[in-house]
């Protein structure tokens, strides 16, 4: 006696499965050099780790003596798996089942899959190919319904437990845009993906005439701050993937894992002497300077083509993984504008939800200013920014590269915590900046002098030197001014010391999308 | 020949332009300077090719994505 003929059966019904949509329909996909659900989830995990949840679901027809004849899938492949051998969830959409649309939907699957990750506390990593529902599903229904977000209570309550990643992989429209959008890192396929909440035939009724790329496609959505990043293959995606995770613990419980060192903490990079133009106005490259502090090739930027005066990604100090924020001079000065205040908003508490100390890489000249930048918004969403960083309990380390003015400037840090911080020689801090001002402020002087342009000249030296940042030291106003090029051995000091401080579990103010 | 716009990067005052009509430049070359913020933003060429038409002027007021240059490319 033996439950062998049951087991031979499972395997059969499994075996049904496996086969998705059906050979017609894989095939038109691998023709059109897309992979499908379970090519998508063997290229982004470890070699044989996927355990499948539901690996029996579907849709039966019976023969005459009650043996299941066929077993259609549903459009949504759950399991566990491993990724660099850490323990992952993973949600792979099959479009190859009706487009994987509405009708294929298996009920309580998607939430019982975000349910897992955070209960087994778990990073979850969405595959993400969908359209929204469409109206053919109500004749099979036969009435309509009020729509409700299903699982949706356990989506918002792991963005502050587990690490969530999103891939764009094709159509996300609708709720699929939703999956998207909450997660703590996404990134799309160019071209191939296209994201947003309805597509271009119910757009033409608002008068819009457009093509999917326009209305969603990745380049639109990552400048949007839609999604975080793009990229041009589908490995590429999932290595991204992998490569984000490996700076996160495997949920809020735990810590961020220190990688093996790879880089000297003592290496003084020489051309950081030289990295900031004596010239005020000139600009320079902030990502060259990152690059040269944190372990070589360690920094993995994050939603570059959004709110560009703000650079933010991870990066790793003496193998500890810390997030990374530096002003772009490049974009608006790189002053705080109402796009990247979200970023910084977003960010600071994704760091805040990871327990990762924050580098902050200071030029900032203000808020961006003007009706344009009032209309935006632009306080209301700072306001938010600088909430952020103040409600951060994570340790926070500051190096001031050069401007710091105005209320943006001033929120680097909360002031309040013991200011683990120094500056770069090149730094300008104040109220109010000593350019253009002169003019005005010293208009009798110059307009009785014989020589006005040598005394203009005098006053901006007498003033360049009061607002030499040495002084500002001196009076213990900042911490200490240093070499340059011991920004990288500081740093990894502090990486060191913010080790010891990070504190596992829930956070009190975890990243909202 | 086509035509490649170069567009303006953010919202800014033109300074100075750095390039004229006919000339050859390459690509990261630096075509003209924006000012905003008290701050001196180079646009670079996106391409190389050969600079057809100006389409702003020293002291314009840009937005975000205005057309600035022209550049006509080889293919």
């Amino acid at each position: 006696m033996s439950w062998q003929k049951e087991v031979e059966e499972l395997e059969r019904l499994r075996g049904m499965i496996r086969g998705m949509g059906g050979p017609e329909a894989l095939q038109r996909r691998h023709d059109s050099g897309r992979l499908n659900a379970r090519e998508r989830i063997a290229a982004l995990v470890d070699a044989d780790s996927f355990s499948e949840v539901g690996g029996l679901t579907g849709r039966a027809d019976f023969d005459a003596g009650g043996r299941v004849e066929s077993l259609r899938p549903g459009n949504l492949i759950v399991g566990r798996a491993r990724i660099d051998a850490r323990p992952v969830c993973v949600t792979s959409d099959d479009y190859s089942v009706v487009g994987s649309a509405g009708g294929a939907t298996v009920p309580g699957k998607f939430g019982m899959a975000e349910k897992m990750a955070g209960e087994l506390r778990l990073p979850l990593v969405r595959l993400l190919e969908s359209t929204g529902g469409n109206s053919r599903a109500l004749e099979e229904l036969g009435r309509t319904y009020i729509p409700q977000m299903e699982g949706w209570e356990h989506v918002v309550a792991n963005m502050g437990r587990v690490p969530v990643v999103a891939v764009g992989l094709g159509p996300v429209a609708g709720i699929g845009a939703a999956k998207m959008a909450f997660s703590h890192y996404s990134v799309m396929l160019r071209g191939r993906a296209h994201m947003f909440m309805a597509g271009p035939p119910l757009v033409a009724r608002l008068g819009e005439t457009v093509t999917k790329e326009e209305l969603g496609g990745a380049d639109l959505q990552a400048r949007a701050g839609g999604v975080d990043d793009v990229v041009d293959t589908e490995e590429e995606a999932f290595a991204r993937v992998r490569r984000f995770l490996s700076y996160l613990p495997g949920s809020v419980w735990e810590l961020p894992p220190r990688a093996e060192p790879q880089d000297d903490p003592g290496r003084r990079d020489p051309w950081l002497l030289e990295a900031i133009p004596r010239e005020r106005r000139r600009v320079y490259d902030m990502r060259r300077i990152v690059n040269a502090v944190l372990d070589l090739g360690s920094f993995m930027e994050m939603g570059r083509k959004h709110g560009g005066s703000v650079i933010t990604g991870l990066g790793r100090l003496d193998g500890w993984p810390v997030a990374v924020i530096a002003s772009d001079p490049r974009i608006y000065g790189g002053a705080w504008t109402a796009e990247s205040n979200g970023k910084l908003e977003r960010f600071i508490d994704l760091a805040n939800t990871f327990h990762l100390p924050v580098v902050n890489l200071v030029d900032v000249p203000g808020f961006l200013i003007g009706r344009d930048a009032e209309m935006a918004g632009t306080i209301r969403s700072g306001s938010r920014a600088l909430s952020a960083v103040f409600q951060a309990q994570v340790p926070w380390c500051t190096v001031l590269i050069r401007k710091v003015f105005g209320v943006a400037g001033a929120s680097h840090a909360d002031h309040s915590r013991y200011r683990y911080r120094f500056a770069w020689p090149s730094g300008d801090w104040g109220s109010i900046p000593v350019e253009g001002g002169i003019e005005s402020a010293y208009k009798e002087e110059l307009a009785r002098a014989e020589d006005p342009v040598a005394l203009l000249a005098q006053i901006e030296a007498r003033l360049n030197e009061i607002r030499s940042p040495l002084r500002t030291a001196m009076a213990f106003d900042c911490e200490d001014i240093i070499d340059p090029r011991d920004t990288r051995p500081l740093l990894c000091e502090f990486a060191s010391h913010a080790a010891r401080l990070r504190n596992a579990g829930p956070v009190a103010t975890a990243m909202r999308p | 020949m086509p035509r490649t716009p170069v567009p303006s990067p953010i919202k800014a005052m033109v300074w100075k332009i750095e390039v004229a009509i006919g000339d050859q430049v390459s690509e990261y070359d630096p075509l003209l300077i924006l000012e905003s913020m008290k701050t001196e933003i180079p646009v670079d060429a996106p391409c190389a090719g050969v600079i057809a038409e100006i389409l702003v002027a020293e002291g314009d007021a840009v937005q975000e994505d205005q057309p600035l240059f022209l550049i006509e490319t080889a293919s």
